[in-house]
């Protein structure tokens, strides 16, 4: 039997649908105050539903750390260590801790860049592991690309293993205006590259992608129609529209405008579907992530299947720098509601200058 | 000494008639190429591609053509490109369009969606479409597809057929029927003349008027060469069939050493390798290879058939970096 461990950050990706960045410290508890509710038990009782492997035993975190979710399948397992009512970031390195001293050989995680951080704290690169995204900011390649993809993974057993980085957003260079991931660490993590993240690359802010910036912008502006709800995503390249449209918007969050006016800023999806719901007729502008190409279901977690359920994918308006798209295999959702991925899917149009546009599958 | 395997160069020399015919050429290099020899040239290549010989544009290299085809045709239609296509054509287009719409080719197969392409076709269009693909070596069109951009009016095509010879598809038997069909070709590949750059362009009506004063004068070297190649095409077959043989079992190899190959119609293959810095440890030890992350995706790399030895070495290498 192959000693696997398994933790859970039951608390990550909570802060996506409220429209905060994290749930570090104390933002999780606004994050509950804010209606948040828990998006991990989902994410991996779809990924061990998928797992067909039988010589697995696990070696599990007490409660939402793990063993109520491997309690719902047939596999082997024990339970170690204790936790609170609420858990934080000593939990997850304290257990990981006594998962390495009895010997576990992979360790499945499911979290965000944050947990990523702590496990590099513990593992370093002496034990594998698969990660399977569940948080707000998953800038690194450590994570697999979905649920499904984690479970083939793990299910393809090889002992081929390959570095990965752990990188977190540099919130300096945020505040600074740029966006910027630096790296803190590598994972070793099964070698299945095609099933891994793509490193998400920061924006190039030379003056190359300035100019591109600038002329999507110019193009969006002389095509803005009246009378309708414009929702901003995060990033430079939409802070650059913002600026041609007249409005300040903030570099983390979402924000809406209307006939030239901003009327939300830093929005949660209970923002967002108020919103949708006051006017008549809403689009989204947003950039997907370089590197990996996701549109929907990483870093703006605001907009949720059911935001997206009120939008017409005609009114989905997608832009990115010439740079950037053509590094890009595809474009990706997971929302985590597989009707709303469907939907989404297929050719879409990616505005990526004044002039030019790329045609692009969504996958 | 450097193996070159990332310009996707025919690893074999001309025979040694056809470098004698360019060193004759040398003879009176203080006199323009004569419009005989010129028309020779295009009475040969008539004969090759079964295209009346006055359909047919000479160059120094099909780029040239290209780039006129884009100067002159995109002015009042925009650009339809397929990405990734010939970066330098495509790099050119993105600044000279008035409007391009590019149309992304994914892993792992690579194909063109063609009700896509058809659906672009509501305002006047020049596509520009090289086929079989570089750097994927996918075959993008078929019969179906082409003819039904032909009949839209809206739409210019230009086919861009540099290794036709490797990939035995072309669309130039449409050239009589449809006035809206351009194709570019040239004889740096299959012909093993990339030194000596002559590059031809098929005219459908449309093109064939605006080439009617296009400057044909090529060096003589260049000239004699191609004539006495074209006068010699069983030497080229020989080539490409001793290339394509070798791209058989070279790519055999590659899958053998654990990278990742995708099928194509070319004298050069398409790898996708996660082994870090695997163009710079080539280099190191002596080969090139074509990175294709500057332009496009990491971990996709572009490697040309080389002669037998050179092949060989480049799996040998592969296998020391691995291991």
């Amino acid at each position: 039997m192959k000693k696997t461990g398994l933790i859970v950050n039951p608390i990550a990706g909570m802060g996506g649908s409220v429209g905060l960045k994290g749930t570090d410290g104390e933002t999780y508890k606004k994050a509950l105050e804010l209606g948040a509710v828990p998006t991990t038990p989902q994410r991996i009782e779809d990924t061990l539903v998928l797992i067909n492997r039988k010589d697995l035993y696990f070696i599990t975190a007490p409660g939402k750390m793990g063993e109520d979710y491997l309690k719902k399948f047939d596999f082997k397992y024990d339970v170690i260590s204790t936790i609170g009512k609420e858990t934080n970031a000593d939990d997850t390195k304290r257990i990981v801790r006594e998962m390495a001293d009895k010997g576990i050989e992979l360790l499945i995680f499911v979290g965000g860049d944050g947990t990523a951080r702590d496990i590099y704290d513990i593992l370093g690169l002496t034990t594998p592991v698969v990660g399977i995204p569940s948080g707000v900011k998953m800038f690194s390649p450590v994570f697999a690309l979905s649920t499904t993809a984690a479970a083939e993974i793990i299910n393809n057993e090889t002992d081929q293993f390959i570095e990965k980085e752990v990188l977190d957003i540099d919130e300096e260079a945020f505040r600074a205006g740029k966006l910027g991931a630096k790296l803190y660490g590598y994972l070793k993590v099964p070698k299945n590259p095609s099933l891994l993240q793509g490193k998400k690359e920061p924006s190039n802010v030379s003056k190359p992608e300035e100019l591109s910036k600038k002329e999507i912008a110019q193009y969006l502006l002389e095509n803005i129609e009246n009378d309708a709800l414009y929702i901003l995503d995060p990033g430079t390249t939409l802070a650059t529209v913002a600026e041609k449209f007249g409005v300040q918007k903030t570099l983390l969050g979402i924000d809406a405008i209307f006939n030239g006016q901003l009327v939300g800023s830093d929005l949660n999806e209970k923002g967002l579907l108020e919103l949708i719901k006051k006017y008549r007729k809403t689009k989204i502008i947003l950039t997907p992530i370089g590197g990996n190409g996701f549109i929907f279901g990483r870093a703006s977690k605001q907009f949720t299947p059911e935001v997206l359920k009120l939008i017409d994918k005609k009114d989905i308006i997608i832009v990115a720098t010439e740079d950037k798209i053509s590094r890009l295999d595809c474009l990706r959702v997971d929302t985590g509601d597989i009707k709303t991925d469907n939907k989404l899917q297929g050719f879409v149009k990616v505005i990526t200058g004044y002039k030019t546009e790329t045609l692009i599958e969504v996958k | 000494m450097t193996t070159k395997l990332h310009m996707n160069e025919n690893p074999y020399l001309p025979a040694e008639s056809i470098r004698k015919a360019a060193v004759k050429g040398m003879e009176n290099v203080n006199r323009y190429s004569g419009l005989k020899y010129l028309n020779e040239l295009k009475n040969l290549l008539s004969k090759y591609n079964d295209v009346a010989a006055d359909r047919i544009v000479l160059s120094h290299g099909s780029d040239l053509l290209l780039r006129e085809l884009i100067n002159v045709f995109s002015k009042d239609r925009k650009i339809i490109m397929v990405y990734p296509s010939f970066f330098p054509v495509a790099q050119y287009a993105l600044k000279q369009a008035r409007k391009l719409t590019k149309i992304q080719i994914s892993p792992p197969d690579f194909s063109l969606d063609h009700n896509l392409v058809l659906s672009q076709l509501d305002e006047p269009a020049l596509l520009i479409i090289d086929n079989p693909n570089n750097p994927t070596g996918k075959i993008l069109l078929d019969y179906d597809l082409v003819e039904k951009i032909l009949q839209n009016k809206n739409a210019l095509l230009l086919v861009d057929e540099a290794y036709y010879e490797f990939s035995g598809q072309t669309f130039a038997g449409l050239i009589e029927k449809y006035p809206n069909l351009a194709i570019t070709r040239t004889m740096d590949k299959a012909f093993s003349l990339a030194g000596l750059r002559l590059g031809y362009l098929l005219t459908g009506d449309n093109f064939k008027h605006h080439f009617a004063d296009f400057p044909a004068y090529l060096s003589t070297p260049t000239v004699f060469a191609a004539v006495e190649a074209l006068k010699k095409p069983e030497y080229m077959s020989a080539a490409v069939g001793k290339i394509l043989r070798e791209k058989v079992k070279t790519e055999k190899d590659l899958a053998t050493a654990g990278v990742r190959v995708f099928p194509g119609k070319t004298n050069f293959s398409l790898i996708n390798t996660k082994i870090p810095d695997f163009a710079v440890k080539l280099k190191e030890a002596g080969i090139l290879v074509k990175d294709l992350s500057d332009e496009w995706l990491d971990t996709y790399f572009r490697i040309s058939i080389g002669l037998p030895e050179e092949n060989e070495l480049l799996i040998s290498t592969i296998k020391k970096i691995i291991n």
